[in-house]
């Protein structure tokens, strides 16, 4: 049972990084490579306002929160917004992306830091299995969130307005929705989310520079298992990578568990390329 | 004056020469005794050179953005280090090994990851970067695991023992040899095929292309140079460790690519050059290098696209104009052209339906295009005429009905299989890849015609030449068909759209094929270009292809077709010959809108129609 918790919280953190690809992707059919990064930075300011200035937990998450919305906000600005094809959004976020790693291990050095979690230190008991409350927070917070971000797409005009745009953006401009502010404000919620999770994934990660191109990985096969802009699928993902990881850590050795994530992935590509959640397109000319 | 003319010697001189020029002065460079750092620097610098245009032929070329370059440089230089402890030195069989290593791995990876979209390719190669390590691990008693695989014995040529100045030569001369390698993929139909394929997966399949199997072997070509440059670098220092192959490796050399420009064969060393130069300078520059990667990625994407090889293109492309080395203008349609008999192919469609979910598009159509005559398809706006094209194509699947070509029947099979059973098409917007020439674009569709393996294009070998020499006759001769032939060299996609119509139909015919689908191939065109237009589709019917013309100007199709299929809702409101069509009441109620006084067809048109019926 233990190694089912280290396993689901490990997988809500992939899963954390996949909600944060499906926002973007929903919202501009584009790819945001940085998207980790922005997490990291978001565990990394949670540190430096824990640790360094000793501030109370609520104005850490609301400062790592605004933070790392800013940085989100400037790579919209800067990486996205200014290229027009998909492809090279790839290259340019993933240039910025590689920024944040460099500036971050040349603020914070590139020693893993231990980011304290508020409420219990000591591992709990549950069903038989001890887990942390951080772990126990990161899954609730990766299942509240998809629930959330489902009834708001389902509800909320705006979120419908998003799926419309990720559908043809060309009709939603002609259906008066601004799509270049919605993009915008989509980059920004996410930079707000990676704030908050970076807060929650530090305990289990520890801040790292070089966290954010493992979990950019791991984050993309969790989406690629439960497929392109499903929330649910991203979250089941996220959970199945995170549970095959820490069985093949423990019981075929550390070395194994990289390499059975990316069987999955391949094993996924091959069969059911569209994912478990995705749905297929017919090509149009 | 003078630089006009200086420039025009410049460019008299084959434009391989120059490199070959570099290549030559690094051969000779160890007469000059440069020292062991300068030797050193040209060594480190084609080797990342190497993987660089690995990386320019999988992203700038074949327009997958793959980063695992550096997994590839690791299993050559794994495989060359372990196979030399084992007692193989032979640089030869090390080069070789190491290459095949890499291939091996681009094609496992390669395979799943461009099933699916963009992305998939850059992570599941992004992936294999971050397994370098474990799999190293894994394999601890033959690689050394984390402390490095030291004690590498050195290299040999044939039983020879290889001195430094030896292995710098011989840098030197692999990294040669891979750039002519891969300068005759790209100045061959290959290099054009990427191009089709970049700007449109839809175009490249419609010629016949397999979009998987072309990006595959970009891919998977890529990852040689990488091997090879694994193998080099095993034998450098004698010793293989795993620092060189991380993330900062792996980024460092997109960086390059970028920085140099993907799509260019060059551009990978002066890339090259510029990261490894900056990487030797000073300590604090390790420091800041990601820093540094990053913004090359970043302003290399945003700002200048094509790198520093595209600015010199560009640049080049100025001085040639202002040299006048380019012809310009058009021509009118060439009706000396004779067109070589086609054998076209009897089309039947047989009560085909298909709906996009709920929507229903085709309901119960059938038609049938025979040889040498003209089938217009007409209709109002969403009635399904273009749905009706993409189905016989093979780009929608079909719910029901079949589709026939010479009795047999065509599944639906993908796209490109399609086309090369001798179906091809033009589109309604025309699809032109930019910065190829138009002659190129034609040529293009006759890809399919003739195989060429890319060892033929490496090789030069007198099929690649003949098969060359014959794309660009026939390309020619269509050129002259369609009155473009004064063109040939102009860069296609700044045609005006007439004309980029008219090329569309030269490369859809380019290939020879049964069946020619015209995707309302005269909309956007002024009267003039009307008239040749409907000059060549009458040749080409002469001269025995079954042609189906997609087309609103209803004067036009009355004028040209053979036989009429009307459209409406979905499915087939009449069929039959224009003057039946002309005169029948559902028609004129349905397409051109009962009792508009305005639309009422000219009576001379319909006489026309008539005329052209008894002639042919």
């Amino acid at each position: 049972m233990t190694l089912i918790y280290a396993g689901l919280s490990l997988g809500a953190v992939y899963a954390l990084v996949a909600i944060g690809y499906n926002i973007v992707f929903v919202a501009s059919r584009s790819f945001n490579f940085a998207q980790a990064q922005l997490m990291m930075i978001g565990a990394f300011v949670a540190y430096t306002g824990y640790v360094t200035l000793g501030l109370p937990a609520i104005v850490v998450v609301v400062l790592a929160m605004v933070v790392v919305m800013l940085v989100a906000a400037i790579l919209e600005r800067v990486a996205v917004r200014p290229v027009a094809d998909h492809q090279t959004q790839l290259i340019t976020t993933l240039g910025f992306g590689t920024v944040l790693t460099g500036l971050a291990q040349l603020i914070w050095g590139s020693q893993p830091l231990d980011v304290p979690f508020f409420g219990a230190k000591e591992a709990m008991t549950l069903f038989g299995g001890r887990l942390y409350s951080f772990e126990l927070g990161l899954i609730v917070l990766s299942v509240v969130l998809v629930a959330v971000i489902h009834v708001y797409n389902r509800r909320m005009m705006s979120g419908l307005a998003i799926v419309a745009m990720s559908q043809d953006d060309e009709a939603a401009v002609l259906r008066g929705i601004n799509v270049r502010k919605l993009a915008f404000a989509a980059f920004a919620i996410t930079g707000l989310l990676a704030g908050l999770m970076g807060f929650f994934i530090g305990p289990k990660t520890f801040a790292v520079a070089t966290l954010g191109s493992a979990l950019a990985l791991k984050g993309f096969v969790a989406l690629a298992i439960g497929g392109f802009g499903s929330f649910y699928g991203g979250l089941a993902g996220g959970f199945v990578v995170g549970l095959v990881e820490e069985h093949a850590a423990r019981y075929l050795g550390s070395e194994f568990s990289n390499l059975s994530v990316f069987l999955i992935l391949i094993l996924v590509l091959m069969l059911r390329p569209t994912g478990l959640f995705g749905q297929i397109q017919e090509r149009t000319v | 004056m003078t630089t006009v003319n200086w420039w025009k010697t410049l460019r008299a001189v084959p434009s391989w020469v120059y490199p070959s020029m570099l290549g030559v002065f690094l051969l000779v460079l160890p007469v000059l005794q440069p020292g062991y750092s300068v030797t050193r620097q040209v060594e480190l610098t084609l080797i990342l050179a190497l993987i660089v245009s690995g990386l320019n032929l999988s992203l700038g070329y074949a327009g997958q953005l793959a980063i695992g370059q550096v997994a590839m440089y690791a299993a050559g230089a794994y495989t060359a280090g372990i196979i030399a402890m084992a007692g193989v030195t032979d640089i030869l069989v090390q080069l070789l090994a190491a290459g095949l290593a890499a291939l091996v791995v681009g094609i496992l990876t390669g395979i799943p990851g461009l099933r699916l979209g963009s992305w998939s390719l850059a992570m599941t190669s992004f992936f294999l970067v971050l397994l370098v390590p474990d799999i190293v691990s894994i394999f601890e008693e033959h690689t050394g695991g984390q402390l490095g695989l030291s004690g590498i014995p050195g290299a040999t040529l044939l039983g020879f023992q290889l001195t430094p100045t030896h292995f710098y030569l011989t840098v030197v001369t692999v990294a040669i040899l891979w750039f002519a390698a891969f300068r005759n993929i790209i100045a061959s139909r290959h290099g054009i095929a990427f191009q089709v394929l970049k700007q449109s997966p839809v175009l490249a399949s419609s010629v016949g292309m397999s979009v998987f199997r072309i990006k595959l072997s970009g891919y998977a070509t890529g990852a040689v140079p990488a091997g090879l440059a694994g193998a080099l670098f095993a034998n450098l220092d004698l010793f293989v460790s795993l620092e060189a192959f991380g993330f900062h490796v792996a980024t460092g050399a997109l960086a390059a690519s970028i920085l140099g420009g993907s799509v260019s064969v060059y551009g990978a060393v002066l890339g090259a050059a510029v990261v490894e130069y900056a990487s030797s300078q000073s300590d604090s520059f390790q420091e800041y290098s990601l820093v540094f990667f990053g913004l090359f990625l970043l302003l290399g994407g945003v700002l200048m696209s094509g790198g520093v090889a595209g600015v010199a293109r560009t640049f080049v492309a100025r001085l040639d104009r202002a040299a006048g080395l380019v012809g310009r203008g058009p021509s009118k349609a060439g009706d000396g052209e004779a067109i070589h008999r086609i054998d076209g192919g009897l089309l039947e469609v047989t009560g085909i339906s298909k709906a996009f979910g709920g929507n229903r598009v085709l309901t119960d159509v059938s038609l049938r295009a025979e040889p040498g005559r003209v089938t217009a398809l007409i209709g109002p706006n969403g009635s399904g005429k273009t749905t009706l094209l993409n189905l016989v194509c093979g780009y929608y699947r079909r719910d029901a009905g079949e589709i026939t070509l010479d009795g047999t029947p065509i599944r639906t099979a993908a796209t490109h299989r399609i086309a090369r059973l001798g179906v091809a098409r033009t589109f309604q917007t025309p699809l032109i890849p930019p910065s190829i020439t138009v002659r190129d674009v034609v040529a293009s569709g006759r890809y399919t015609v003739e195989d060429m393996s890319f060892a033929g294009a490496i090789l030069r070998t007198p099929r690649f030449r003949a098969i060359q020499r014959r794309d660009r006759q026939r390309a020619d001769e269509m050129l002259r068909l369609v009155g473009l032939e004064d063109v040939a060299d102009t860069e296609a996609a700044t045609l005006p759209l007439g004309m980029r119509r008219m090329l569309e139909v030269a490369r859809a015919l380019v290939a020879e094929p049964k069946v020619l689908l015209l995707d309302e191939a005269a909309s956007g065109l002024d009267e003039g270009e009307v008239e040749t237009l409907a000059g060549v589709i009458r040749r080409i019917r002469d001269a025995g292809c079954t042609i189906i013309l997609v087309e609103h100007n209803f004067g036009l199709v009355l004028s040209l077709a053979d036989e009429i299929v009307v459209l409406a809702r979905g499915s087939v409101l009449a069929s039959g010959t224009p003057s039946d069509i002309a005169n029948d009441p559902r028609v004129r109620d349905e397409y051109l809108g009962a009792g508009d006084q305005d639309v009422r067809l000219d009576d001379s048109v319909i006489a026309a129609a008539a005329r052209q019926e008894t002639s042919s």
